[in-house]
């Protein structure tokens, strides 16, 4: 089974988020997207089962390629990358495009994402890709269970719903659907010996363009300067008599 | 600008993020259908104001594919130039399929939009609610996936009257399907919503804040952290991922405040806010903060209420 999983690499989610001009700025060393340490366990999970190779995919500024290692420290294989300056500021359905093609290169069976990434949240690439792949998308996985069959469980509105995995289709992960590993020394030694390969975005056919126009970006003040009180066993009061005063009882 | 607004149904009725931007349409005159996905048998989802199409799935079958075939189909048969659907599970899947048929890539995280000179410009939420982002589409239909409680719900009379198109099943069956039960104030309705965090330390603790919210008539939500541990099922989770809540007095016991959890709950009108931490960014969202141990904070208001 070849299982290709999609990983991001993003700034630091301890550092504050910038932005130049729409953009958010990207630091030469970025890490990897907790979102898809998720998809990445359940990669090496179909691997132990199903044996076949776990490749990453990856689109964006490249750097350090920190995020990367970390990838293939937690066992996938090889890591591909697009990293170009045209695709700068990249729509979802551009990256989408991008991905799918990479995606193609891979002969990937099952094809596996976060639902979101943490930086920019769309939330969409993993559907988009599914289409561009003419692939089913089973999206929201909240639990894998993997006997003689895999069974999937998807996140719904209203609670759960679970499918058998078909042979080929793309996924979607949910954060907290399955305990990502920790790499130990010996498989962060290991991960520098595995291939990460920069593919020219020249060899791929990119299926769609730039339609959103970035007019501003503008950060809220979210502070409200309310009243802060330290705690020295009567607080309680003070919440009390403001619950009366709004009304609540 | 013909419009699209893609629906849902819950509980056998329109879903109120349908009915939010059904007032958001009309208050821009917008030319508009709607077209609901849903497998209840006969939702009451019609409406004399404007026309309905009721695109039945199986609830046994996996067949987002087939729907937004039909979807598509209807957009180009009748130029549709402005999709606009709530951003749920079934219309983000939607959605990014459409996407790729019409070559638009959609805006998520929409909280207001406007028509500007024949096109459609979108404020959205960025960074988890830090920041807005104002965006122009340039293709020609453009798709947005609207954030709940972005606009007032509107208030409609439902009937039974709308056409129903079936969809083919597809090869991936669905089974063992799990409605999780809903007790108590539901929190995207209640006035009053108290959530809990990290800093209950144990599931066990939760008992207090439902001690609290039964005394106030209260929804109880929780954060990420929370659910993901199993204390509490996802329906109450609160945030990015989960639900959008703007009750009048939104209680958070032992919640950090990570920029996920604020864009569900940050415009609630009032916001009481107990952490031991004092750096803790909620305080920054609170009218009234207390620095101290929820632990002992929560008892003493319950006896004494």
């Amino acid at each position: 089974m070849n299982i290709t999983v999609c990983a991001k690499q993003i700034p630091d989610p301890a550092n504050e988020i910038t932005y130049d001009n729409g953009l958010i700025s990207r630091p030469e060393e970025q890490v990897l997207d907790d979102t898809d340490r998720y998809g990445i366990e359940i990669a090496l999970q179909l691997k132990e089962k199903y044996e076949g190779e776990v490749t990453v995919i990856s689109m964006g500024p490249a750097g350090t390629q920190k995020g990367l290692q970390q990838a293939l420290q937690m066992g996938a294989d090889k890591t591909l990358y697009v990293d170009d300056d045209s695709l700068k500021g990249s729509n979802s359905l551009m990256t989408a495009s991008i991905l799918s093609e990479l995606a193609k290169t891979t002969d990937a069976d099952i094809v596996i994402f976060g639902t979101e990434s943490t930086d920019g949240y769309t939330g969409t690439v993993p559907q988009q890709v599914a289409r561009f792949l003419k692939l089913d998308c089973i999206s929201y996985i909240k639990a894998i269970e993997i006997s003689e069959n895999v069974t999937l469980t998807r996140q719904t509105l209203e609670g759960s719903e679970k499918v058998i995995m078909p042979e080929k289709c793309v996924l979607s992960v949910t954060a907290g659907g399955v305990e990502p590993r920790y790499p130990n020394f010996k498989d962060i030694m290991a991960a520098k010996q595995k291939p990460i390969e920069k593919v020219e975005l020249s060899s791929l056919n990119m299926n769609a363009s730039q339609n959103l126009e970035f007019l501003d970006i503008e950060k809220l003040e979210n502070s409200k300067n309310g009243e802060k009180i330290i705690d020295e066993g009567e607080a309680y009061q003070v919440v009390i008599e403001k619950l009366k005063e709004l009304k609540v009882i | 600008m013909k419009t699209l607004i893609l629906g849902e149904v819950i509980d056998n009725k329109l879903s109120s993020g349908t009915l939010e931007i059904i007032n958001k349409a009309n208050s821009l005159s917008l030319e508009y259908k709607v077209v609901t996905v849903g497998s209840s048998d006969a939702p009451v989802i019609g409406s004399s104001t404007f026309h309905q199409t009721y695109i039945k799935r199986s609830a046994e079958s996996l067949q987002f594919n087939n729907v937004a075939d039909k979807l598509s189909q209807i957009i180009q048969e009748e130029n549709i130039s402005l999709v606009l659907a709530p951003s749920t599970y079934q219309c983000r899947d939607l959605v990014s399929f459409l996407s790729v048929d019409l070559l638009s890539s959609p805006v998520s995280n929409v909280i207001n939009f406007d028509i500007q000179d024949d096109s459609v410009v979108t404020t959205n939420s960025i960074n988890g609610g830090e920041s807005i982002y104002k965006t122009k589409i340039t293709s020609s239909c453009s798709l947005l996936l609207i954030r709940p409680k972005s606009f007032d719900p509107i208030d409609l009379e439902l009937n039974n009257e709308y056409e129903t198109i079936e969809v083919e099943n597809s090869a991936i069956e669905i089974f063992d399907v799990f409605k999780e039960e809903k007790s108590g104030p539901q929190l995207e309705d209640s006035k009053i919503v108290i959530s809990a965090g990290r800093g209950m330390v144990e599931k066990e603790n939760l008992s207090l804040v439902e001690d609290l919210a039964n005394k106030l008539n209260a929804a109880i939500g929780g954060t990420r952290a929370i659910v993901d541990a199993g204390w509490m099922p996802y329906s109450q989770q609160v945030g990015q991922t989960g639900k959008t809540v703007k009750p009048d007095v939104y209680i958070a016991c032992g919640i950090s405040g990570a920029t996920q959890h604020q864009v569900g709950m940050k415009d609630s009108k009032f916001i009481i806010a107990i952490n031991k931490d004092e750096e803790a960014p909620i305080f920054q969202l609170a009218d009234l903060g207390i620095v101290g141990d929820t632990l002992s904070v929560i008892p003493k208001i319950n006896e004494n209420i």
